[in-house]
């Protein structure tokens, strides 16, 4: 146990390290950052504003407009989180099992899920983060929401939980490149389910509510966590198991990457 | 050996499960559904020991099981039967404890930071493999001494040339000091300098930590030069375990000896010499080839003909200006052993089966 905490903070301290010397690696490459950060501004740019269009034309039965731009503003909090960390998960596949840089992480003394996690990060995807929170704010504003310090940090939470939640769906659908050999990957259609969590789950068919919840869980990401804050009366109880929820996920995957990696070691493919 | 092996290996397979693919998008699609598999023994039953401070070529066609046999040594594959230790560890048991106290380059790809300079990976592997500002500083000093690394070290990897990249993949892999150092293809692709700052590099290393290589190379000059043990490995098979010197005693078949006449005025006299040696007793176990128009090389088995003998026909045959007598090149030697040659000797390969 005591050996598991002084490797916990060895990797903890060594994730600055690792961020920072991405950020060199970005830093040399100026103009190519600010295409991508610009490209990604820009879409979430579109995003918002098709989201607007769409709420002026459609009525969300129960819900005002403002909570549903709380909803949609906290939904890219996780999202952003998600997006700077999940580099690497498409790319594993074809840079790290099929060219073979999967080789170099294991002959470093470091767990393998953690370099591969943390060798890059889509840093612009922190602009996420930050329209998320401003939206977030403008809309408590006219909710005439009081942000008392337990939601704050219960915000930090649910937005952190959410962005493991991502991260572990992906993750564990980036362990099936350890037994299936392909250069795309699994992840796309995932990908598109991703928006579903700027809606109301409410509005669904109990199906996809039961998918979104207990199988994909990305209801726990976005929805269940701004219902609590909003202090909306449905699904109140649910918050509760976001940390679970993310726990579970998280375990999961991590799971699968063991027996992945057992499977990497004995065929070397 | 009196102390106890730094590396044991015994009984070592590893066998891999492929199948054949069908060609074509059908066939893909067959692939799909239906494989037929077939089981290559990538490595069979290999036993070897190593010591401390030892360096070991180990050589073999590609494909032979090189690779596979590193991989096991270093943690990345788990081995299909047979038991590793090395430095203490069982490597894929114990594999982020174990791989601290290794060294790793593989030839064909690096392990710096691809577009950042290069001081910036150094610095970065300093903090993954815990060590000391000192020791990095003392060992910086080192490894520019030997492999001139002070010009670069500011340069982005991929501004570099292969022949500094490797030098700086090599300083990667002992910046913490490991007691063993695996190597695979260190010298490929490089040009001669290149190959030679690597090579005073490995046995500073070698001297000064005692540090136990094991190399990989396709280039017999990187064991003629370094090492004085070699396996070699054909077919996931060891065919050869022991001292360089000794596998050559035994097969070396041929000599040949490279004799340039003093002016063109000597042709009649060599044809004369050509047809002399026709009747030469050991027929058939020499021959001449002329290579240009005043170089000769004869070749002949050692065994029947002395060299001393030959050249005293050749001085009172054709006037000579210059003599070069050389051994069969090592390459080939190995060529006839991956042929099915008996290399014989070296340490017997124990045929011990669980």
């Amino acid at each position: 146990m005591r050996n598991f905490f002084s490797q916990f903070r060895r990797h903890a301290l060594l994730l600055g390290d690792y961020f920072a010397q991405y950020t060199k690696v970005r830093v040399s490459y100026r103009g190519d950052f600010f295409v991508a950060l610009f490209t990604s501004l820009s879409g979430t740019v579109f995003q918002f504003f098709f989201y607007w269009f769409l709420l002026k034309r459609v009525d969300f039965p129960h819900w005002r407009k403002e909570e549903l731009f709380f909803l949609w503003g906290f939904a890219l909090i996780p999202f952003g989180v998600f997006n700077v960390l999940s580099l690497n998960l498409y790319e594993f596949g074809s840079i790290y099992i099929m060219e073979g840089k999967f080789d170099r992480v294991l002959l470093r003394p470091l767990s393998s899920l953690f370099q591969v996690l943390f060798e890059s990060f889509r840093i612009e995807s922190l602009h996420e983060v930050v329209t998320g929170l401003v939206i977030l704010i403008w809309a408590s504003r006219h909710l005439g929401y009081h942000w008392t310090l337990l939601d704050v940090a219960l915000l930090a939470f649910f937005g952190l939980c959410g962005g493991v939640i991502y991260i572990s769906v992906f993750l564990f659908l980036t362990t099936f490149s350890f037994w299936f050999e392909d250069r795309i990957g699994l992840h796309p259609p995932f990908w598109n389910l991703l928006a579903f969590g700027r809606y109301p789950l409410s509005i669904y068919s109990s199906y996809i509510r039961f998918l979104l919840s207990w199988i994909i869980p990305f209801g726990f990401a976005t929805f269940y966590p701004s219902v609590r804050l909003l202090g909306r009366p449905e699904f109140r109880s649910y918050a509760a198991l976001v940390p679970l929820v993310a726990a579970a996920s998280f375990a999961v995957a991590a799971f699968s990457w063991r027996i992945g990696l057992r499977r990497y070691s004995s065929t070397g493919s | 050996m009196s102390s106890a092996p730094l590396i044991s290996v015994k009984n070592l397979s590893k066998h891999f499960r492929t199948f054949k693919r069908r060609e074509g998008i059908l066939g893909g699609l067959v692939n799909l559904f239906h494989r037929d598999y077939q089981t290559l023994k990538a490595v069979e039953n290999v036993n070897f020991e190593i010591a401390q401070g030892e360096m070991v070529g180990y050589i073999g066609p590609n494909g032979a099981g090189k690779s596979t046999t590193i991989k096991m040594l270093t943690g990345i594959l788990v081995p299909t039967s047979g038991e590793i230790f090395s430095n203490g560890f069982v490597p894929f048991r114990q594999r982020a404890d174990y791989v601290k106290t290794i060294g790793v380059v593989f030839g064909q790809r690096t392990q710096l930071w691809w577009d950042i300079a290069v001081i910036e990976s150094f610095k970065l592997l300093r903090r993954i493999y815990d060590v000391s500002q000192r020791d990095f500083d003392a060992r910086m000093e080192l490894f520019d001494q030997v492999l001139a690394l002070r010009d670069f070290l500011h340069t982005p990897v991929r501004k570099l040339s292969l022949g500094q990249r490797m030098r700086c993949d090599l300083a990667a892999a002992l910046l913490h000091n490991p007691p063993i150092l695996f190597l695979d293809e260190p010298t490929i692709g490089l040009d001669v300098v290149a190959k030679d700052h690597i090579r005073q590099f490995l046995k500073v290393i070698n001297a000064q930590y005692k540090t136990t290589i094991l190399l990989t190379t396709h280039d017999l000059d990187d064991i003629e030069e370094l090492c004085r043990r070699i396996m070699i490995i054909d077919r996931g098979t060891l065919l050869f375990d022991g001292p360089l010197a000794g596998l050559k005693e035994r097969l070396l078949r041929t000599k040949q000896i490279k004799f340039i006449l003093r002016d063109g005025e000597q042709a009649p006299r060599l044809a004369a010499f050509e047809k002399s040696l026709a009747a030469y007793p050991a027929n058939g176990a020499l021959r001449l080839e002329r290579l240009d128009e005043l170089t000769c090389r004869i070749i002949f088995d050692r065994k029947l003909i002395s060299s001393a003998d030959l050249i005293r026909q050749i001085l009172a045959a054709v006037e000579v200006r210059d003599f070069l007598i050389e051994d069969e090149p090592i390459e080939e030697i190995i060529k006839r052993i991956y042929a099915g040659e008996d290399p014989g000797g070296g340490i017997p390969v124990p045929a011990a089966q669980p």
